[in-house]
């Protein structure tokens, strides 16, 4: 079995196998087509492609322009084009207006305005929202802005929370996310470049970044990268981190994911690449660090003091999820001789009467946590506190009682999992919580070699990573002139460095 | 971003030398130096290191010559194809089997002082994947582990000889100068060796990012270990007496054993695993050394798969002593003792080859280092 699932990681889908698909050429050859100068077939046409009475939305509306004496229809998705726009400055100029011009464009009170000709972009207009004008005899159609689509507005952070400094937080809609960064860095060379991405639902994803400043390199490479997708559809941002990243079974994150506009802003500040996409309340940071996992906005929002305070115990509690667990396995199965007499008779009176291995016991308290913790979040709200009760009485408390765990054990997973949560990123989160396992399970075979043995060889594998072609543990090693924003950071009249890991075309910030 | 050339930096030489030659404290090098100097073994390091000051001089001289050639292509280039390949085959048999020698005292350590249950070939396998693993990485990440633990190696390091220090006493110290000054003598030349892998470090020359680099890193190094070894060394005569170490195997562990903290007690459990991870790095060190000079007596451009190879061979020779307390402890004061005339004389036969070549001659304004 165990065989079986590594060769299904491992192999990809090279091989495909031959479907009864049906071919879309005949559709493609009608939308690569110029726009028919004849009204009537180009009605059909779209209603045909649009599938017109089963697709419940889709508007075909004609009239006659009197001022130019010609038959004209609109075509719009009505659910997510402005339908008052469309009557108001669109629809009423049109049919009011009965002195003779030759221009269109000029009775259409509405800015945005576009011409398109071939069909294709005609259907790309009307799918993002816009409304698409074409009349009889013209080659050419009119593309009007019109687009309206729902989403919620600006509202604060949930899953980055901070007590000092801004609390909003990307919304769905890349335009608002843009000007949300675009609001902090008030610069001409503050670029949003959008880049097509899938072939099928023609996603757009937006690359921001200070002309000035971002390494071209480094540009070209996530360019390129993105440009070389085969995708049909890639929905948002999470998804496409996935599709971008270097070692897609590595256990730790390469690309930093937040949802805060002022992290976003202050990175790209300092050169490096965020990438928007609508239907994201988030944002993606490339290339990303170690310590960009490690630290979070507040951390700078703090005074210098208080900052590295939650710094300090940032650290400490990634120890104390890493190893607690695993020392105590270690020091009850192996190394008995290295803790204090008294603290000795205390854990082995309270495992007196308890019949697993300490390794299983730690193992089973672990999983508990872990399902309560992944019960606890999908929980609907309204009976979140039953699990929580649920959850530590029985769980805790009447496992206890019952002798299958010892209450060190509780205490010892109830603070490693206490701590976990004090690492700020979910990616991170994750790695380091898997790693508890590996190390518990590392300890229980060999102690505290076994745990140094892991804990060297995940060392190894950290610093071998890299992220865009950024070492994972830059700039502490390999060395970068950078702030030194590492572990502890500086005053900020100190941090005058842009990461020197990055290439900037600036080096000094003032 | 910047697309890594597979070099390392000043700081991960340093820590590469500190972590691979210090540890050397640890296991039962000191006990060599106090049978033969007994309360004075603390004095050896530093004569050691005056001794050997010239021979590493002359390397790092040689070697800047030759502008990215590894030892053992000066060697070719010098000795010719035939004695060349004798030579580095000796370098290599020296090295594979210190390698051999000291990681069966490492697991002996592991195995005695921590887990006496658990069979010996697990812990060896163990030890060799890690340092298959990370060996396989590259010197580069060799040297980003290394600079990352060194830090808190050497704290830990320190603590436990501040704290031996406090424990010990003055008086064990004396008579100063041990068996006489003879004795000390002899015995620090016969183990100068101690510190030969300063020669072998010539071997990772090309990697180094530069030639300052290197002889800054080389001289940097070479004071910190001559300096933490003689500490180390009068810390264990202030604590056990020299009789009292000549009988252990491995004073480092007893002394993380010995000493307590205020109410702590039993405190090796914060000493044995950073002296693990330097045990670790050290053998991913000397593992990288053997393929790369393997790798370049019989011309193999890509060393990294002889790795594996290699640890199985060193796991299996490693296991044959019956009782490597005893058996392994002669074979490495041999191993110390056949090593020294090649430690000593090697680099002066190449010095004067190069000269006699006038290879050397660009270097004459170079500054001294």
């Amino acid at each position: 079995m165990l065989l079986n699932i590594i060769k299904k990681i491992y192999s990809s889908n090279k091989k495909i196998p031959r479907f009864p698909e049906k071919s879309n050429k005949k559709e493609i050859e009608i939308k690569s087509q110029k726009i028919y100068t004849n009204l009537e077939q180009t009605i059909s046409t779209f209603k045909e492609l649009y599938s017109f009475p089963i697709n419940n939305d889709v508007n075909f509306r004609t009239f006659d322009i009197r001022s130019l004496n010609k038959k004209a229809a609109i075509i719009l998705i009505d659910t997510i084009a402005d339908m008052k726009i469309v009557n108001e400055f669109v629809l009423e100029p049109l049919l009011n207006n009965s002195n003779p011009t030759g221009k269109v464009e000029e009775l259409l009170s509405i800015q945005a305005i576009s011409k398109v000709s071939i069909i294709q972009h005609a259907v790309d207009e009307i799918n993002k929202g816009s409304a698409v004008l074409f009349i009889d005899s013209f080659d050419y159609a009119l593309s009007i802005s019109v687009s309206n689509i729902h989403n919620r507005g600006v509202t604060s952070s949930e899953n980055e929370i901070v007590l000092k400094g801004p609390k909003e937080a990307f919304t769905e809609e890349s335009s608002i996310n843009l000007s949300l960064i675009r609001r902090r860095i008030k610069n001409e060379n503050l670029v949003a470049e959008s880049v097509p991405i899938s072939l099928r639902t023609h996603n757009v994803l937006y690359l921001v970044y200070i002309k000035d400043l971002a390494n071209e390199q480094l540009l070209n490479n996530i360019k390129n990268r993105v440009k070389a997708l085969k995708v049909d559809s890639i929905q948002n941002l999470p998804l496409l981190e996935q599709h971008i990243e270097e070692r897609k079974l590595s256990l730790f994150p390469t690309i930093l994911y937040t949802e805060r506009p002022d992290r976003a802003s202050s990175y790209v500040e300092d050169g490096y690449i965020v990438i928007l996409m609508d239907n994201s309340p988030d944002c993606l940071i490339l290339p990303a660090t170690f310590w960009s996992f490690f630290h979070i906005s507040e951390d700078h929002y703090l005074r210098f003091i208080y900052g590295n305070f939650t710094r300090a115990l940032r650290m400490l509690a990634i120890f104390i999820t890493l190893f607690t667990s695993a020392i105590y396995v270690g020091i009850t199965t192996f190394h008995s001789e290295m803790i204090p007499p008294d603290l000795l008779l205390a854990i082995s009176a309270t495992r007196e009467k308890v019949p697993l291995p300490a390794t299983i016991e730690v193992l089973l308290m672990e999983l508990a946590f872990g399902l309560i913790r992944e019960g606890g979040l999908r929980v609907p709200s309204s009976i979140g506190p039953t699990i929580g009760i649920v959850g530590a009485l029985i769980l805790g408390q009447a496992a206890v009682q019952a002798n299958l765990v010892s209450p060190i054990v509780v205490i010892v997973v109830a603070l490693g999992g206490v701590c976990s949560f004090l690492v700020p990123d979910i990616s991170m989160n994750f790695a380091i919580r898997l790693s508890r396992y590996c190390f518990i399970i590392a300890s229980g075979l060999f102690g505290f070699f076994g745990m140094t043995v892991f804990f060297t060889m995940g060392l190894f594998y950290m610093v071998s990573l890299k992220s865009f072609g950024v070492p994972y543990l830059s700039p502490m090693t390999p060395k970068y002139t950078s702030s030194k924003d590492t572990l502890f950071r500086r005053l900020l009249k100190n941090e005058i460095f842009r990461p020197g890991y990055l290439k900037p075309k600036d080096m000094k910030k003032n | 971003m910047q697309e890594s050339k597979g070099k390392i930096g000043i700081r991960e030489f340093i820590a590469i030398i500190i972590l691979s030659t210090g540890t050397k404290l640890s296991d039962d090098t000191p006990t060599l130096l106090f049978k033969e100097m007994a309360s004075a073994a603390w004095m050896a390091p530093i004569i050691i290191g005056v001794i050997t000051f010239i021979p590493i001089y002359l390397i790092i001289r040689i070697l800047s010559a030759y502008k990215n050639k590894n030892l053992a292509e000066v060697i070719f280039h010098l000795l010719g194809k035939f004695f060349g390949f004798i030579l580095i085959f000796i370098l290599l048999l020296i090295i594979f089997s210190a390698l051999v020698v000291d990681s069966a005292v490492y697991t002996n350590i592991i195995t005695s002082m921590y887990f006496s249950k658990t069979p010996t070939i697990a812990i060896y396998a163990l030890l060799m994947i890690v340092c298959v693993y990370g060996a396989k990485k590259g010197i580069e990440h060799i040297g980003s582990v290394a600079w990352a633990m060194t830090f808190w190696i050497k704290i830990s390091f320190i603590i436990s000889l501040v704290l031996t220090f406090f424990h010990g006493q003055l008086d064990f110290l004396f008579p100063i100068l041990g068996n006489g000054q003879w004795e000390l003598l002899k015995g620090s030349i016969l183990k100068s060796s101690i510190f030969a892998d300063f020669l072998y470090l010539g071997f990772i020359f090309p990697f180094v990012k530069s030639k300052l680099d290197f002889k800054k890193g080389i001289w940097i190094s070479f004071s910190f270990i001559i300096i933490e070894f003689s500490l180390a060394l009068a810390a264990y005569t202030l604590l056990f007496d020299y009789i009292g170490v000549r009988l252990m195997n491995f004073p480092y562990h007893e002394t993380i054993r010995y000493i307590e903290a205020g109410f702590l007690e039993n405190i090796e459990t914060f000493f044995y695993p950073f002296w693990l991870v330097a045990s670790f790095i050290r053998f991913t060190f000397y593992l990288y050394l053997t393929a790369i000079i393997f790798g370049s007596l019989f011309k193999i451009k890509k060393y990294e798969y002889l790795l594996p190879t290699l640890a199985t061979l060193i796991i299996f020779i490693g296991l044959i002593p019956e009782s490597p307390t005893f058996v392994i402890f002669n074979l490495r004061e041999k191993l110390l003792h056949f090593a020294t005339p090649f430690f000593l004389i090697l680099p002066l036969l190449l010095w004067l080859i190069a000269k006699l070549k006038g290879d050397l001659n660009n270097e004459k304004s170079k500054p001294f280092y």
